[in-house]
Order: structure tokens, then C-alpha cells, then sequence
């Protein structure tokens, strides 16, 4: 049994001139949560599609169970969960057939859970695919993707447009899912609030490269919000070395930094400084201080 | 259980849970001897990740808060902490009541001999009256 359920060294990918991944290396420990964040076009469901095999490593190397998914598919696909934002569910069948369908992928797939979590999520066993709500085809998406209890459940930013009610099915999914031992999670998604519900490990991405990977209390802890005074007005954003973001105006000015504290600190006795508040930045004020670094 | 947990706090969601349960125990919500969920139900309750509720346990346990019973769950361990505010509350009882007498201008064995005899007489009593604070 491999210790880290996925892991990616280098991994690098250009699509024609753009660098989608660079350089990307992470590691995820069996039994954990980790969770990805990043804007849009960071590289998120780039990075993703390694992990199922839909790309090959242009540079570097993805593991998943120890194995290469792209020359070796059934043994990584059939022990993952996946899902995304708008599954790509076959309309025309109708929602018992479809997890008939699902059944003959998964030898570990258990009927009897699947049916009830599809009594669970209320969803007609006899509708087609077609007529579900957005938020029914992501429950269905849900139910095909725990059914079969992986050892990996792969989450594309799953709570996308979803009304607070799926999205609390898909987080209980995800704590189920660790609460069975030595199943892993693995999900991206912009709703910071349900990462730092449940992550043990996050990583963030901006224009491909990682920004950011570590344990999510480390990060947190590392992460400070300090707001300083000035003695006269600063007319525009002041240059402080060490800080990530600088926002405010005129004499007080908040500043993001991550372990440069005393750096900062030791600037502002020669700056005509006092720090007049400091606290843990919040990880949407992370996430948003890298992202415009 | 209800257990208020902010995840975008500055404080870990591990040592907020920790708070709490103490806090549950310091005003009589938990008592000794009573069992905590388990830690799938407690994560799902509070919809948070299993391992922080065995890290907020396990850290819990090396306190002596809680005992940890292979197979039958989470009990609460003893407590000290309620019989240590009443101690509290106790001393500065006793320090007024003591400052009173002093200012009555009673010797120190003037005073003893008092609340021995107080004592021996409530010893004595054939009911006993609980006061509240």
C-alpha cells in the first residue's frame, strides 16, 4: 500500500505558447483532504486531468496508487471518484440505467449504497438525465462518483452555481469519504469557506506555477495581517519589502505578508511607522494577496 | 452538541473544538463520565474533516480530559476544573469574611477558636443547609 495516494514531481504542460502547469510538485498522503484553489485558468482542471490520465506528462511525472494512469488506466480509474462543475452525463438515459451503467465500470460499486443515496438525494429513479435540475445532475454525478467507494475521490470544483443544499451533500461526501479509513480526497474549488472547512492540505495555483502548499493550519498560522500608520499620508500604496499586498490610503495601510513579520517590523522603526493592528489573515485575503503578487 | 466552529477564524479548527468541549465541561454541559461522539459523527455534525476531530481528541486525551476506550468511544475524564472555580470562589469568601473579623480587631487565635467552634457546631447539626453564591 503506497503512502502518498498521488504524486506529481515537475510536472510541466504547454498548450501551443502558454505554460498551463510549471514546474508543479505536490504530494498527497492517504486518508487526508487536500485542497486546491487558484483563478480561473490557474491550471487547476489542467493538473487534474494528469491525475486521471486524459494527459501525459509533457515534463515530470504523475503517480497515482504508485502506478502512471496514462499506461496504466484500470488500475487507477476504476479506484476513482471523479467528478466535475456539469458532469457529462448521457442525457438520453434515464437515471436507473445510468447507474446500472456506472455498476459495470466498478467491481467494488454496492447497489445497495447507491440506491440509497439516490433515495438520499431525491432524485427520480425513472426521470431521464435530460430533465434533472443542474443541481440534481450534480448529485447524480455525486452518487455515481461515491457509489463505488474509491480510494480516491477526485472533485473538480464540484459546488459550482449549486444551491447551499447539494453543497453541503458534496462536503458530507467528502468527510464521509476520509471518515472510511485510508480513502482519500483530492478537490478544487473557489469556495474558500468549504477548503478551510475540511482540508488537511492545500496548494494554490496562479498561472501554473504553485504558490502555495502546505498544511492548511501552517499556512493559516504563517499568513498575518498587519495594518500599520503612518505619521504623514502616504498619496499612493507605500513599497514595503516583505509584504505580499499593500492596501489603503492615507496615513494606515494593511499590509499581507507570509513569515516576513519581523522583517516588516523592523522597516517600520526606520519608516516613521507604528503597527497598530495585527492579526491571522484569512485565506481569502491569501488567496487574493498571491494571486496579485 | 451545540458547538459553534468558525473556519475562517485565525484559530485552528482543532483547538476551537478543544476550547469548546472544555468550555461544555467548566459549566456542567458535559460531566464526567459522560461519552463525546464518535469521531465520524462528530465530523459530519460539524461538517468538518475526521482528522481534525482525532487531532482535537487525541491532544483532548494527553490533557486527561478525556479518556479514549478502544472500541466504545470518548468519556469524559474526572474533572478538576469545576472544583477548582468553586475553590475560587471560596478563598475570596473566606478572604472577606477574614477582613471583617480583622477590622472587629480579633487576635489570630481569637479568630480560629471561632470558626472552630462554628464548625463542630454545623458538625453537630441533624440537617444540612446548602447555600447558593
Amino acid at each position: 500500500m503506497v503512502e502518498n495516494i498521488i504524486e506529481i514531481h515537475n510536472l510541466s504542460r504547454c498548450f501551443g505558447s502558454k505554460n498551463a502547469l510549471k514546474d508543479v510538485s505536490l504530494s498527497v498522503p492517504r486518508g487526508t483532504v487536500f485542497g486546491l484553489v487558484g483563478e480561473n485558468g490557474a491550471g487547476k482542471s489542467t493538473l487534474i486531468k494528469h491525475i486521471l490520465g486524459l494527459w501525459r506528462a509533457e515534463a515530470g511525472q504523475v503517480r497515482v496508487f504508485g502506478h502512471d494512469p496514462v499506461s496504466n488506466p484500470v488500475a487507477v480509474l476504476e479506484r476513482i471518484g471523479y467528478l466535475s462543475e456539469q458532469p457529462d452525463l448521457p442525457d438520453w438515459m434515464r437515471v436507473y440505467e445510468y447507474m446500472r451503467y456506472m455498476q459495470a465500470f466498478y467491481p467494488k460499486w454496492d447497489v445497495p449504497y447507491a440506491e440509497s443515496l439516490r433515495a438520499q438525494f431525491g432524485v427520480d429513479r425513472n426521470a431521464r438525465v435530460r430533465v434533472l435540475s443542474k443541481g440534481q445532475r450534480a448529485k447524480l454525478g455525486l452518487l455515481g462518483a461515491q457509489a463505488h467507494r474509491p480510494d480516491l475521490l477526485l472533485l473538480d470544483e464540484p459546488s459550482s452555481g449549486l444551491d447551499p443544499i447539494v453543497r453541503n451533500d458534496i462536503l458530507t461526501a467528502v468527510i464521509r469519504t476520509v471518515a472510511d479509513e485510508g480513502r482519500t480526497v483530492f478537490f478544487s474549488s473557489h469556495l474558500l469557506e468549504e477548503i478551510e472547512r475540511v482540508s488537511d492540505h492545500v496548494a494554490m495555483l496562479h498561472q501554473g506555477r504553485l504558490v502555495l502548499y502546505g498544511p492548511l493550519d501552517r499556512i493559516k498560522a504563517q499568513h498575518r495581517r498587519i495594518t500599520l500608520r503612518f505619521e504623514t499620508p502616504q498619496p499612493k500604496a507605500p513599497l514595503i519589502p516583505g509584504a505580499l499586498s499593500v492596501n489603503g490610503a492615507g496615513r494606515e495601510w494593511t499590509v499581507i505578508c507570509n513569515r516576513q513579520r519581523s522583517q516588516i517590523q523592523s522597516l517600520t522603526m526606520s519608516f516613521g511607522t507604528e503597527i497598530v493592528g495585527e492579526d491571522a489573515a484569512s485565506l481569502n485575503e491569501v488567496f487574493i494577496a498571491h494571486a496579485n503578487a | 452538541m451545540p458547538l459553534q466552529l468558525n473556519p475562517s477564524s485565525g484559530v485552528p479548527l482543532y483547538l476551537q473544538l478543544i476550547e469548546q468541549i472544555k468550555h461544555a465541561i467548566e459549566t456542567g454541559a458535559l460531566r464526567t463520565g459522560d461519552q463525546l461522539p464518535s469521531v465520524r459523527q462528530m465530523a459530519e455534525e460539524l461538517m468538518i474533516n475526521p482528522n481534525t476531530v482525532v487531532r482535537a481528541y487525541r491532544e483532548l486525551e494527553h490533557e486527561g480530559v478525556i479518556e479514549l476506550k478502544h472500541g466504545s468511544g470518548a468519556f469524559i475524564c474526572e474533572s478538576i476544573a469545576p472544583r477548582t472555580k468553586l475553590m475560587q470562589k471560596a478563598h475570596s469568601v473566606v478572604q472577606q469574611a477574614m477582613d471583617r473579623l480583622e477590622s472587629l480587631d480579633l487576635t489570630e487565635d481569637e479568630i480560629r477558636r471561632l470558626i472552630e467552634n462554628e464548625l463542630g457546631r454545623r458538625r453537630s447539626r441533624p440537617t444540612k443547609k446548602k447555600y447558593t453564591w
